[in-house]
């Protein structure tokens, strides 16, 4: 193998290398991404249980009060 | 070799093992050379904590000793800053404060009398007592009060609050949030004030008679795929049994529940070297755990810190209090006998405005910095102001406001808001918008400082108009007006690309008509 070739050799292996560490990083972020999907679904699922459960008696009076006690006890 | 003491910190042999600083004769700070100081001509240089640094000012008598107090490294009258008055560490009252593990100035149990020691212990089991009772969680004695308990029979000398943990049954981290959730509904439902601090840290406010408030956290604990995790940020290897079924031990004459095997959660903590003494300990946390539960359960309350210093620090008197001139340009605009929400009021210049104008006006903001302001201003001056707390990085908080809004017509008001949201919260502005204002008509008002993000103060950043319109747009609204000129910044400070929008959210029906 020639220099130049090594050199060629040496210079694509380093951009791979570049390459490999910009896919970890935005593979990363993606994953950071998925884990704070954790806090977006129990608030959902506080949501459904805490008041669209009991909204679904449509009662104003229950209505008021239930949105009235969720809002204070967030 | 010896101590230097000067405006810059302390000049100290360079060494591994912790050294306490005390100023007036009272413990401050401590702090271990090589990890926290640089190298310097004639030894290390450990600078003061930025936390310390406002104190720093005047004469008095430093000492710096090991932690046991018995070597003596340096121990003389020193004058620092400019100031000529008495050199102490204390808050307005007068009680004495030190830096504590996390580095925030707090007051230690050292300074703490009798009397407000069996308050904290007291309000502790009263705590340990609500979690079992009404919130159906098992909650045991952790750091520092059970590191304390076993290893010196009392409270430690430099701790400032008490740790409870409760260990979760649950394994998906949604779970644990929405467990927590539960948790601060049903403490709320016992009168107790707190303070949610992640998904999984809850920070219960207790009153001390001595006009301070003790913080009581409560940290949730768990496995999730073997690996053991305790809030603050602890993770790592301690298997179930290594805490249930639980043991107890008496403190200051309270029995309070602690890990089956104590000494092995310290160990977990602190490491194989927990029964030496070390007031200048921090935390090894591995770093793929940190990042675990900053994913799962964090990112609401990132910025929090930054603007409650601003709101009670000096720099808030940079924010001028008339109202502003998008305030006075929004005014005219505002529907007839419709009520205003100021959104991020801030120190709620423009809030107090409206309502002096006779308008009907709410006030949001996600830090209770500000809410306090805007609710002692709207006092002094005898004015109304609906206050109240909205997180738009939480889609509880959002929907809970929306809910209300839709049956309650508002037109929205956001006066440099939107650059200090990210992409999560800014969704739920529009969020909030679409559900406040498509069922009356109202508009959304906003202003903000236009352009590619760049180095800001770490409060506003700028935002490019295209991104706004965009969220708008997607979100089902309409962008009415838009211009992008010269204006002002948060401080009134000129600044040559503002953007002021007047956006609609019309009803489905109405926008097919159009």
């Amino acid at each position: 193998m020639t220099t130049t070739e090594l050199a060629h050799r040496v210079r694509a292996k380093i951009r791979e290398r570049g390459t490999l560490r910009e896919r970890v990083r935005v593979l990363e972020a993606e994953v950071q991404e998925n884990r704070q999907l954790n806090r977006r679904i129990a608030e959902l699922t506080d949501v459904v249980t805490e008041l669209l459960i009991p909204l679904e008696a449509r009662d104003q009076e229950r209505v008021d009060e239930v949105l009235g006690r969720f809002r204070t006890g967030l | 070799m010896t101590v230097a003491v000067s405006d810059d910190g302390l000049l100290v042999p360079p060494g591994e093992s912790p050294l306490v600083v005390e100023i007036d004769g009272h413990y401050v700070w401590s702090l271990t050379p090589v990890r926290d100081g640089a190298p310097a001509a004639g030894g290390v240089l450990v600078p003061w904590p930025g936390v310390l640094r406002p104190y720093l000012s005047g004469r008095g008598r430093v000492r710096v000793t090991d932690p046991t107090g018995s070597a003596v490294l340096y121990d003389d009258e020193v004058g620092l800053g400019a100031g000529s008055g008495e050199l102490a560490v204390v808050d307005r009252a007068g009680h004495r404060l030190s830096v504590d593990k996390v580095g925030h100035l707090a007051r230690s149990f050292a300074d703490t009398d009798e009397q407000v020691r069996e308050e904290i212990l007291a309000g502790t089991r009263r705590a340990i007592d609500d979690l079992r009772e009404h919130a159906g969680v098992a909650a045991y004695l952790n750091y520092g009060a059970l590191l304390g308990a076993v290893r010196e029979g009392r409270m430690l000398a430099h701790d400032s609050d008490t740790d409870l943990c409760y260990l979760s049954e649950h394994t998906s981290p949604a779970d644990i949030v929405a467990e927590s959730y539960r948790i601060t509904r049903a403490m709320r439902a016992q009168g107790w004030r707190l303070l949610r601090m992640s998904g999984g840290d809850v920070k219960l406010l207790l009153p001390l008679s001595d006009g301070r408030v003790c913080h009581i956290d409560v940290f949730a604990a768990f496995h999730v795929n073997g690996t053991f995790f305790q809030l603050g940020n602890r993770s790592g290897d301690l298997p179930r049994s290594a805490i249930e079924p639980f043991s107890t031990i008496e403190l200051h004459g309270h029995e309070f529940p602690v890990p089956r095997d104590p000494e092995a959660m310290l160990a977990f903590l602190y490491g194989p070297q927990w029964r030496t003494p070390d007031p200048s300990f921090r935390y090894a946390d591995p770093p793929a755990g940190v990042r675990r539960l900053d994913g799962w359960l964090r990112g609401f309350r990132t910025e929090m810190g930054r603007w409650t210093e601003l709101y009670n620090g000096p720099r808030r008197s940079a924010v001028p209090a008339g109202p502003s001139s998008f305030a006075e340009w929004v005014a005219p605009q505002l529907g007839d006998g419709r009520a205003v929400l100021d959104v991020g009021t801030g120190t709620g210049r423009d809030a107090l405005w409206f309502a002096r104008q006779g308008r009907r006006t709410g006030a949001v903001d996600f830090s209770r910095g500000s809410l306090g302001v805007v609710r002692r201003r709207a006092k002094r001056r005898g004015l109304e102001v609906e206050v109240d707390q909205l997180i738009l990085g939480e889609l509880r908080s959002t929907l809970a406001h929306g809910t209300r809004l839709a049956r309650d017509p508002h037109d929205l008001y956001a006066r440099h808001l939107v650059g200090c949201l990210d992409t999560a919260a800014l969704d739920q502005l529009w969020l909030l918008s679409r559900m406040a204002l498509r069922p009356s008509g109202g508009r959304l008002f906003l202003e903000l400082a236009a352009g590619e993000p760049g180095p800001s103060d770490g409060l506003v950043r700028r935002v490019p108009v295209d991104v706004v319109r965009a969220g708008i747009e997607a979100s089902g609204g309409v962008v009415e007006h838009l211009t992008v000129g010269p204006g002002d910044d948060m401080f009134d400070l000129p600044d040559p690309a503002v953007c002021r929008i007047r956006a609609a959210w019309p009803a489905p029906d109405s926008q097919e008509k159009r």
